[in-house]
């Protein structure tokens, strides 16, 4: 238990090194942020010694002439005054600093993420991705913008407060240096205990969250099922743990946070009072000093509570942190080039011996080898699970595989650089996501040197202008909610265009042809058949009838190529791809013939 | 401060805990004069040299004592008030909560989850806030506002304390102020990260198109823009935020000129004594906190108003759909009947079906097919009463369905909705979620009929493996099985399949209609499809086009005569027809 602490506190540690790492750039900056509290720092001190200095010279003196006072006076008032101006530019040259940080670390994570293979998104929810990006550098910015700075400018301020007490009288400085270890003493108390119950509540509150949005998103569920009462009680007893974690909270928070330094507050003032009322008894003392000292006390514990109040948000920070940098350090990147081959002119593809698993255990592809040549359609066919969506994940880059080898042009598929892969291959995904921005945008993506020409020429290859045309803006009409007012027929125009619009050489269909009205069908099918020409083209078709003009179609059946040929071919094979296809089109006589 | 008033009814329910929490506020608040009064005096007697040892003795053990109880009635009213504030939260969350599954589905069509779970966390934080620091600030700023001042006058000077007070009030004016340009701003840098946010997430879902077009380059360039704007936005958050600190120390540093300046010349007169001036410095330290304070409240006590009034407008909407009075409590069966003149959805000015007659036997298959759009949904969801029909009836088993209790209605009913909802449990606990009680055969019995079963099977932990955002990831077709396993296991009078085999490919959708009817004979099924196979046996189809019934009859009924269905079925087989031509 007490190992795990320490390397917890390790942990912590590193997690903190690794983020003020990020401040390196900024060291001239921060040079400055730092000369700046000095000098309110020193303006904080100074001003109490003023007073000192006004009330053991002039006032118990009685000595009130005009001069001397209206120089301390002016100096007072003057320190206070730039004092004001210099710590504005204090505070805030800090916070900027921390906000730069953090659009570092943003940035870094967010070209991490684009940078992962697909089996890093598979394994990994994509809201919890987006967390990382976002919330838990906010976590993150908190904790620079609060906690460091507060801790910086609060142990400045600590540190000069002391020297000036030293400056004063050593011995009661001394004395009052006890204060320190107590209040180290509580705040370590603190944090650990905090750190428990803090992380413990925010659990139980994501747990409440997680809850409740789950159950509103399936209320209609939860009503056709009856299950209302059971769902109340069981939300109504996570919210119960929620409150007792809440309440252990405050317990905490009101042992050891403002009132047991108010506690230590008082303490310290029955110090410097005892002692000045012990040496008086000796010999006069001085009141100035006195209440200086009292004076300093009294700023002394702000920053102490301050700390103490931030102590939580710098446990979640580190711990939103340590996730961030789990991202930075993941290792599953995309699979590398080794960019020996250069171009991609003909178009031909050969799988050769491949075999493949996401998991390292099951193989969802075995030895499957085929040939497209240049401007062939070869169709992949089988049911759910039985490895097309596989294959088209291999040819894309998407994942690496080991076994057996896909060549393009004769070369390795592993050999081409990244970039002509991508402007060689087109993609159309079964389901067209629209980005956020106007059909054109859509259209051309982030090649923002693409004519409105050029993307309406793709837009008409596809036969997608005329209802672009009838859009409010035309190219220009918003998408809203990823194109959710469209249909999912006019989208997968939309997704048709973009692959057009970066005219590749070879076409990649993922099940591009299902979940359509049959009527919108039609203008895709026409659509699909321009695009295929002259282009070597993979596709994967749920409708058999969309790919009867394939010059190779390959059945697959649990990873392996069962049967192959063209449309007739198969057809009169009489095997799984004739049983797909009556099934398929309900040619009921026919289903009795085999069967019987 | 009118949410106070508003919260009247939790503060009479939890009476002690405020009325005590208030008390020990109010004491600690008079507490807190203390020490400053003792340095004060003993800084007095040290002038005058008539300080002893014994005097002092007491003086530090008062302080002790007066420390000691602080600390003690600190902790307690924080347990009183901030503890009630907390209970408040959560008998709010569970109102809503109740609130929430009681409401219909026209509700939940009209609010997005966004929005309701904005109002149960954010609202909900708000009014905890409100009643908990809200009260502390009101009382205790008060409080020791009153107190600080009332002994600054009183037992030092009045003059003097109207001196030192000028300045004081600039700084509640000012960093209210403050507030509200900070409000506002942040309110600019939060939609900034909101919008960062959104495009994260639209990169994240969208990778594959970003990595099929060799875009990460440029969409990183896209990110940094708009994380610019995140820096742009909050450094003018800053420059506000950073006014708070210097304003508040330049106001007290005026403050303490003045009642130096002042009182120094007091003390020369002989009004006052050093001590006093010593101690008068002290409490015009305490009485920053409470003028901080009374900005911050009327920004806590704001927000408060305006998410209590938010959620209590949210508990106040009423279900539409409700029982009637001396509804049936039975559990309908038999023939369904449909007569329906018009159905408009509340808020929408277009009728969604018109003249649906139709009658449905018991222990029928009935299919529904149609272009998207055209209806199909809305005729299932009225019978499960999600919507009422307006203008028409429904009637099951000879009642209408309203005459019956609605949970009596839904216990007749096992409906697989279009888009398959999973919670994030087990898969066992999803396909028992109808009954949370039943043995594992029951659950497998379900599952196979819906032709899950050998899937289940193959996952490392089976029917215990979790599902959902933390579990694995399912495909479409399998939670479609799953929803419909569910439905199943009630083994229901009525199952509706809404469009629930469109992502299982053809051989299991004859696979699950195939068990279907082993297992469901005398049972009555509804069934909407695109597909035409998956209706193409049942004993009544509907053709429901823009609303209204275009067609009705058997497969071999439709087939005889020209229309929609005939046409969409060839075409669905044209191309191949025409190759086998037979």
């Amino acid at each position: 238990m007490e190992n795990q602490q320490l390397s917890e506190g390790k942990q912590q540690w590193k997690v903190l090194v690794r983020l003020l790492a990020y401040a390196k750039p900024h060291t001239k900056t921060i040079g400055l942020a730092f000369c700046l509290l000095i000098l309110t720092t020193v303006g904080d001190i100074l001003g109490p010694i003023l007073v000192k200095v006004f009330i053991d010279d002039y006032l118990k003196p009685r000595n009130l002439s005009f001069e001397p006072l209206f120089m301390l006076g002016t100096a007072y008032l003057g320190i206070q005054i730039l004092n004001v101006i210099i710590s504005y530019f204090q505070l805030l040259k800090f916070q900027e600093i921390a906000l730069k940080i953090i659009q570092e670390i943003r940035i870094d994570v967010f070209s991490k993420v684009q940078s992962l293979g697909l089996k890093f998104f598979d394994k990994t929810p994509a809201g919890s991705i987006v967390s990382r990006v976002t919330n838990d550098t906010e976590a993150i910015k908190d904790m620079f913008v609060t906690v460091l700075v507060t801790f910086i400018q609060s142990g400045f301020l600590i540190t000069g407060i002391f020297i000036a007490m030293f400056i004063l009288d050593v011995k009661l400085a001394l004395f009052c240096l006890v204060i320190l270890p107590v209040i180290f003493f509580i705040m370590s108390l603190y944090r650990k205990l905090s750190s428990k119950f803090y992380h413990d509540m925010r659990e139980r509150l994501s747990q409440l969250n997680a809850k409740l949005s789950e159950s509103i998103q399936g209320m209609g569920i939860i009503q056709v099922f009856r299950q209302e009462k059971r769902m109340r009680e069981e939300f109504g007893v996570t919210n119960e743990k929620h409150y007792t974690a809440g309440m252990r909270n405050i317990k905490v928070d009101g042992l050891l946070l403002r009132p047991a330094i108010d506690l230590v507050y008082v303490g310290a003032l029955i110090i410097v009072l005892s002692y000045f009322g012990v040496s008086s008894f000796e010999s006069p003392i001085q009141i100035g000093v006195l209440y200086a000292f009292v004076n300093y006390l009294d700023r002394f514990f702000e920053p102490v509570n301050n700390m103490m109040m931030r102590l939580s948000l710098y446990q979640q920070a580190i711990v939103a942190a340590s996730r961030v940098f789990n991202v930075l350090d993941e290792q599953e990147v995309s699979p590398s080039q080794k960019e020996t081959a250069n171009k991609i002119q003909e178009g031909e593809i050969e799988f050769r011996d491949v075999s493949f698993s996401y998991d390292g255990k099951r193989d969802v592809l075995k030895n499957i080898s085929f040939t497209a040549k240049p401007g062939e359609t070869v169709a992949l066919v089988g049911h759910t699970g039985s490895g097309k969506s596989s294959i088209i994940n291999l040819m894309m880059r998407f994942y690496e595989f080991e076994s057996g080898e896909i060549l393009v042009d004769g070369h390795s598929i592993k050999e081409y650089p990244e970039k002509e892969l991508r402007k060689k291959l087109g993609l159309v995904l079964q389901d067209p996501f629209l980005f956020f921005g106007t059909v054109a945008d859509n259209i051309r993506l982030h090649n923002e040197k693409m004519s409105m020409e050029e993307v309406e020429a793709a837009a008409k290859f596809v036969q997608a202008h005329p209802f672009i045309e009838k859009l409010e803006g035309g190219y220009e009409h918003q998408m809203v909610e990823r194109g959710s007012t469209l249909s999912s027929g006019q989208r997968q125009l939309i997704a048709f265009a973009r692959t057009v619009a970066a005219s590749p050489k070879i076409l990649i269909l993922d099940e591009a042809t299902a979940n359509i009205d049959t009527e919108t069908e039609e203008a895709i099918q026409e659509a699909l058949a321009r695009m295929r020409k002259g282009r070597t083209t993979i596709a994967i078709a749920h409708r058999l009838s969309t790919i009867q003009d394939a010059e190779l179609i390959l059945v697959l059946h649990q990873g392996e190529i069962v049967e192959r040929g063209s449309h007739q071919e198969l057809l009169s094979l009489r095997g799984l791809y004739y049983k797909m296809y009556l099934l398929q089109n309900n040619l009921a006589d026919r289903i009795e013939d085999v069967v019987s | 401060m009118k949410v106070f008033l508003d919260l009247m009814w939790f503060f009479k329910q939890e009476k002690k805990a405020y009325i005590t929490g208030v008390l020990l506020l109010l004491i600690v608040a008079f507490l807190q004069l203390v020490p400053p009064k003792v340095i004060g005096l003993v800084v007095d007697h040290i002038e005058q040299g008539s300080l002893t040892m014994k005097m002092l003795g007491t003086y530090l053990l008062l302080l002790v004592g007066v420390a000691l109880m602080m600390y003690i009635l600190r902790y307690y009213w924080r347990i009183m008030i901030f503890g009630s504030a907390v209970k408040l939260s959560m008998q709010l969350r569970n109102r809503l909560f109740h609130h929430f599954t009681s409401m219909s589905q026209s509700f939940y069509q009209r609010r997005r989850t966004g929005d309701l779970m904005a109002h149960a966390t954010n609202d909900i934080q708000a009014i905890q806030q409100t009643a908990g620091v809200g009260v502390l600030t009101f009382v205790d700023s008060l409080s020791t506002g009153g107190f600080v001042i009332l002994a600054m006058a009183f037992t030092i000077s009045w003059k003097l304390t109207l001196i030192s007070l000028i300045p004081m009030p600039f700084m509640a004016v000012l960093t209210s102020w403050y507030g509200t340009l900070l409000h506002k701003r942040f309110h600019l840098a939060q939609e900034a990260f909101s919008s960062l946010n959104d495009k994260t997430q639209e990169s994240i879902t969208g990778i594959k198109v970003i990595k099929t077009f060799g875009q990460e380059k440029e969409d990183i360039e896209d990110f940094r823009k708009q994380s610019n704007d995140v820096v742009d936005k909050n450094i003018s958050v800053a420059r506000v935020d950073s006014l708070f600190d210097p304003t508040i120390s330049i106001i007290v540093g005026i403050s303490f000129f003045l009642s130096l300046t002042f009182g120094a010349r007091y003390v020369i007169n002989g009004e006052l004594t050093i001590g006093q001036l010593v101690s008068f410095t002290t409490y015009l330290g305490l009485l920053i906190w409470p003028m901080l304070a009374f900005g911050w409240l009327f920004n806590i006590v704001e927000r408060g108003r305006a998410s209590y009034d938010r959620v209590i407008a949210l508990l106040n909407e009423k279900a539409d759909i409700v029982n009637e009075e001396a509804a049936l409590n039975a559990t309908p069966s038999g023939d369904i009947q449909y007569e329906i003149q018009q159905f408009t959805y509340p808020n929408e000015a277009e009728p969604i079906l018109q003249d649906i007659h139709f009658e449905l036997k018991r222990g029928q298959t009935l299919g529904i097919v149609g272009k998207t759009g055209a209806g199909k949904t809305t005729l299932l969801k009225l019978l499960i009463r999600e919507y009422d029909v307006t203008n028409g009836q429904i009637t099951f088993g000879g009642n209408q369905i309203t005459r019956y209790e609605i949970d009596k209605l839904r216990e007749a009913v096992g409906y697989v909705p279009q888009d398959h909802f999973l919670f994030s449990a087990t898969i066992g606990e999803n396909i028992s979620f109808a009954k949370p009680l039943c043995d594992k055969e029951e659950i497998q019995a379900a599952a196979k009929i819906a032709n899950i079963h050998n899937d289940i099977t193959q996952f490392t932990d089976g029917y215990d493996t979790v599902v959902g955002e933390r579990g694995v990831s399912l495909s479409g077709g399998q939670k479609q099985r799953i929803s419909i396993a569910r439905a199943l296991l009630l083994n229901p009078e009525v199952l509706i399949l809404d469009d629930s085999l469109s992502a299982v490919d053809a051989k299991t959708e004859e696979a699950i209609l195939t068990s279907l009817k082993e297992n469901r004979e005398g049972k009555t099924t509804i069934i909407t499809s695109h597909r035409l196979s998956a209706i193409q046996h049942a004993d009544l189809i509907i053709v429901i086009d823009n609303g209204q019934i275009a067609q009705s009859g058997t497969h071999d009924t439709l087939m005889d005569q020209e229309g929609w269905y005939k046409e969409m079925y060839l075409r669905q087989q044209l191309e191949d027809l025409v190759e086998h031509g037979g």
